[in-house]
């Protein structure tokens, strides 16, 4: 393994510049041309949540494997930790938004002047301050945890020190209750306030589990990325099989909690919660139900068989399709409150949409090159490394 | 396959395979010891209760239940679903534990899928009695009968009886496949004739073959990728018979995971209440060691952590949502004629467990032991906040209403602690309680000697 | 009945290694038998992946179909009846016991062809030549019946040179 560093080539910087350039570009198209702060507020909001649910779910697959002690995916751990760096630039985009003008396109709350009996009572919640509180509260969690394991993580390549590794295991705990709560809130307060009268308890966690799905088919994507430029030569058939088995396990998961959702508030019928599935299924019929092909059909067929899990030829498509398909979750869950039926998916969309993945591939690969692409003083290092299993 | 030397060993003590296979049937051998003829004569008593408590409810009908207009339903779903939530932990750890390839599994599983067997014939039992007629028990099935009558698909009742029928059914299959091979070494040990005949049926004639044994580890596989999402949906579907109604306190979108988070958190409680007496009372402690109790007792904080943030989730959106019916219920359960439930309850499920951050305490038998049977009691006290305070007081202030169980419905719980108990000490004298052939498999890479060789 | 050669090992890597030997000079074992699945054990004899998961998938998509269509059957052709105001043709009501009734199907039929293919059963009647091969011993079965007499003794002659113990007729 010659090629533990990460060379950060030109032509990657080169490419990541041109899509956040057709990001800015589509940006001021959506600006000049017209199409209304609301949708351009929108796009922001549901760009910058999805790729900084891609970050956490990184940091997140680092710390629940360090507290779970499993082995294999050491080999694949800087992939999740270059991730989370997208954290902080996620909350600098964030508090761009809110400061320039977003949250009063966004939230029907934070017109105080206005407000009806319903969300008159909700005022000691939804109210700006204690969100902008709130919001800070979730990032310094955020960063700082995530510089923490980093941190760790490099201390413990060092020479693979215990005491590191045990403190490796205390940070990623403290880091999962954190986010277990943060994960949950911050999703009610940056969507689901956006239909502020609307509420349903399961959707902290239906956020997650879509974050979940999105950020596994990432990983896969950026692995393959890396085989093909040459690294990672290590990783052989049966990481890959494992990460596709989370995909496949995470599709599923998301289906299951999507259905617990709508199918219960389908059944009990009472029109305060019906009214959210009302206008989707009424002015976003296809996206509704394309939702449910990409994400839960095309995985749930496809990956069935244990070679298809195995070959990126049939994995790494896979990939792209639920990527796409969460985004298009994230889509019908912000656009339908915010925009309403005039809401489509156009130049905005798809090239804000090149501009943030060009953001986050900048600042993955960027900080790829800062450490060895393979902690090889991880005391589970050979473990990973001779791996391999009947299943 | 390399193990990492700064793991733990699962097995303790210097054991060559013949020695496994002779520690783990020496409870089978022999006379049955002092104590468990004890165990027995105890739970032979409850049961008894039992049979006294279906008695009067058959003869006498449901009118000996505490119940009335407002609470239809209390005593017996509070027992159906925690019965049915302590049968989670046998299919999580022998199903999703294998898919995570949790190798401390295997000392557990054989004992963990009884137990889930035996709870949910527990659990079945209370639907049953109370229709009052269990001779007419069968009509929950559909089939074309004179009546021209199907049962209803639209009844989460409906879905649980095919959810509990399939549960219980792939549980049994899952079980009793792991079971042969173990089923055949103890006929091959077998020394009187009549022995070998009753396990040598029940072994159905396995001998061992490598193309058998491949076969056999792909079915269990695929067993548990099926067994995996059933645990799930078994849960999941307990929890739509309340949130699929229009009553505050049971109408939420969170009840599906947070139900089944909260059966596997009971699960492992008991689960570990059991085995922590049966690995000294059987001399089982090099394979049932510290380090498989501390693993269960994460899961233990993993999930108990999940019910308490799915409690508070429920307690916000309560406020959150505007509707002053939640808002009452909710608001009712912490300060309400049954606070002193909501409060046990609260206090066993999402404090005692959090001690379990301290790493003294999760190692230590006495505070888990005790800890368990907090969490025990405490998931009993969830389903009956969940069911009785819900119920109690809802829309219309003028059928609020109170409920006590009487003594017919306290000796039904009790005679199904009989039923469990009573089964659990059969199974132990009568199949391995570790599963042989697991425990050989992984005892060259997590055997304390072998391990020890390997690395030298 | 038919005779065999049989020869077994203490420990599962000698095993492996004696299998692949043995089959490298065209000696191909009728059984091995093991207290306890080995793994690498399937690659050193040849083995093929098991086919029963297509038993499971074809049993799944049977039970669900038949779960979803008989609901939808009952609901709108043979009892339609208003629940509750809900459709007759209620999908996301349909979805739980079609979902148990795949993963029942699905079990089911598997563990069935499991047992018909292995020829294991209640009652079955199987050979057991060595009991100690579910305790602690590693055993090789080699077909003995139209051997004549070099070939059985060069068959022995690779056991023992395999490292096997016990090399013995048995039937």
């Amino acid at each position: 393994m010659d090629n533990n560093t990460f060379i950060l080539s030109k032509k990657v910087i080169n490419i990541s510049l041109i899509m956040i350039a057709i990001g800015l570009i589509s940006l001021a198209y959506g600006y000049f041309g017209g199409l209304g702060a609301g949708r351009i507020a929108a796009n922001i909001l549901m760009n910058t949540f999805y790729f900084l649910g891609i970050a956490l779910i990184g940091l997140f697959f680092v710390a629940v494997h360090a507290i779970a002690e499993s082995g294999w995916q050491v080999s694949v751990q800087r992939i999740g930790e270059a991730m989370s760096r997208f954290i902080p630039v996620g909350g600098i985009l964030l508090l761009a938004l809110f400061s320039l003008g977003g949250l009063s396109s966004l939230y029907e709350w934070t017109h105080t002047e206005h407000l009806d009996a319903i969300l008159l009572k909700k005022v000691g919640y939804l109210n700006v301050p204690f969100f902008m509180i709130r919001f800070f509260i979730y990032f310094a969690g955020w960063i700082i945890l995530a510089w923490l394991i980093r941190k760790t993580s490099l201390k413990l390549d060092v020479d693979g020190d215990k005491f590191y590794f045990n403190r490796l295991r205390t940070v990623s705990a403290i880091f999962i209750v954190f986010y277990a709560v943060t994960s949950v809130t911050s999703s009610f307060d940056w969507l689901m306030s956006i239909d502020a009268h609307w509420f349903s308890t399961l959707y902290g966690w239906y956020v997650f589990s879509s974050m979940l799905a999105s950020g596994t088919a990432v990983i896969i994507i950026l692995l393959y990325v890396l085989k093909r430029m040459g690294y990672m030569t290590h990783v052989n058939a049966e990481h890959v099989h494992d990460l596709g088995k989370y995909l496949f396990g995470f599709s599923i998961f998301w289906a299951y909690l999507w259905f617990s959702q709508y199918m219960l508030i389908w059944y009990a019928n009472i029109p305060e919660e019906t009214v959210y599935f009302y206008t989707r299924l009424k002015y976003f019929n296809t996206i509704f139900f394309l939702n449910l092909v990409l994400n839960l059909a095309v995985p749930l067929l496809v990956l069935m068989t244990r070679n298809s899990k195995r070959m990126f030829a049939v994995l790494l498509p896979v990939s792209a399709v639920v990527f796409i398909g969460h985004w298009i979750d994230m889509y019908q869950i912000v656009m339908p409150g915010v925009v309403g039926k005039e809401a489509g998916i156009g130049l905005l969309e798809i090239g804000l949409t090149v501009g943030y993945a060009g953001l986050f591939i900048l600042v993955f690969f960027h900080s790829l090159s800062k450490a060895p692409l393979v902690p090889k003083n991880h005391p589970y290092f050979k473990e990973s490394i001779e791996y391999h299993t009947n299943y | 396959m390399y193990v990492s030397p700064i793991r733990e060993p699962l097995i303790k003590g210097n054991k060559d395979y013949s020695q496994v296979t002779r520690d783990i049937m020496a409870p089978m051998a022999g006379k049955p010891s002092k104590y468990w003829y004890m165990g027995m004569a105890l739970a032979g008593a409850a049961a008894l209760m039992g049979a006294w408590a279906s008695y009067e409810t058959v003869f006498n009908g449901i009118g000996t239940w505490g119940l009335n207009k407002t609470i239809g339903w209390a005593w017996d779903i509070t027992n159906f679903v925690w019965w049915v939530g302590i049968g989670h932990a046998g299919t999580f750890i022998s199903a999703i534990l294998l898919l995570f390839r949790q190798k401390w599994r295997t000392s557990i599983n054989r004992s963990a899928e009884a137990m889930t067997l035996i709870a949910i014939a527990c659990a079945g039992f209370f639907p049953l009695i109370h229709m009052g007629r269990l001779l007419l028990g069968f009509f929950i099935f559909p089939y074309p009968n004179t009546r021209d009558l199907w049962v209803n698909f639209n009844s989460p009742l409906l879905w649980d009886v095919f959810a509990i029928t399939t549960y219980f059914l792939v549980s049994l299959v899952f079980w009793y496949v792991g079971l042969i091979p173990d089923i055949g070494t103890v006929r091959d040990k077998a020394k009187n004739k009549i022995r070998k005949a009753i396990y040598g049926f029940l072994s159905f004639g396995w001998t061992g073959s490598a193309r058998h044994w491949s076969r056999h580890e792909t079915i269990s596989l695929v067993l548990a990728g099926l067994a995996a999402p059933l645990v799930l949906s078994v849960h999941t579907i307990v929890s739509f018979d309340f949130a699929t109604s229009v009553i505050p306190g049971w109408h939420t979108t969170i009840f599906p995971p947070y139900f089944v988070s909260g059966a596997i958190f009971s699960g492992f409680a008991m689960v570990l209440t059991l085995l922590i007496v049966a690995r000294k009372a059987l001399n089982l402690e090099d394979y049932i060691t510290i380090n498989h109790i501390e693993s269960m007792n994460k899961i233990i904080i993993l999930t108990g952590s999940i019910v308490g943030i799915a409690y508070l989730t429920e307690f916000f959106i309560a406020w959150y949502s505007g509707v002053e019916y939640e808002q009452y219920a909710f608001f009712n359960r912490a300060f309400g004629p049954y606070a002193w439930a909501y409060w046990i309850m609260m206090t066993c499920n999402v404090i005692t467990p959090q001690l379990f951050w301290f790493k003294k305490i999760r190692t230590s038998l006495i505070a888990t032991f005790i800890i368990s049977i907090f969490v025990n009691i405490g998931m009993w006290f969830e389903r009956f906040v969940i069911v009785v305070t819900s119920l109690h007081r809802d829309y219309l202030p003028s059928s609020w209403s109170m409920y006590k169980p009487t003594l017919v419905e306290v000796g039904l719980y009790i005679g199904t602690l009989g039923l469990f108990f009573t089964l659990f000490l059969l199974f132990i004298r009568v199949f391995p309680v570790i599963a042989i052939a697991e425990v050989k498999s992984v005892l060259k890479s997590s055997g304390e000697h072998q391990k020890h060789a390997h690395h030298e | 009945m038919s005779k065999f050669i049989s020869a077994y090992y203490h420990d599962e890597e000698d095993l492996i290694k004696g299998v692949r030997q043995i089959r490298n000079q065209g000696i191909e074992p009728a059984d091995v038998r093991t207290p306890f699945p080995v793994h690498g054990l399937d690659k050193a004899m040849g083995m093929k992946r098991s086919r029963l998961t297509r038993v499971a998938f074809a049993g799944g998509a049977i039970g669900g179909l038949i779960g979803f269509f008989f609901q939808a059957w009952v609901f709108t052709v043979a009892y339609p009846i208003n629940f509750g105001g809900k459709p007759f043709f209620a999908v996301p009501s349909f979805m739980p016991v079609t979902f148990e009734m795949t993963v029942l199907f699905a079990a089911f039929s598997m563990v069935i062809a499991f047992f018909i293919h292995n020829k294991l059963g209640p009652g079955a009647k199987t050979i057991i030549y060595d009991e100690q091969v579910t305790d602690d011993r590693f055993q090789i079965l080699i077909e003995a019946d139209d051997l004549d007499e070099p070939e059985q003794q060069r068959i022995e002659k690779a056991l023992k040179e395999a490292g096997a113990q016990g090399i013995q007729l048995t039937s």
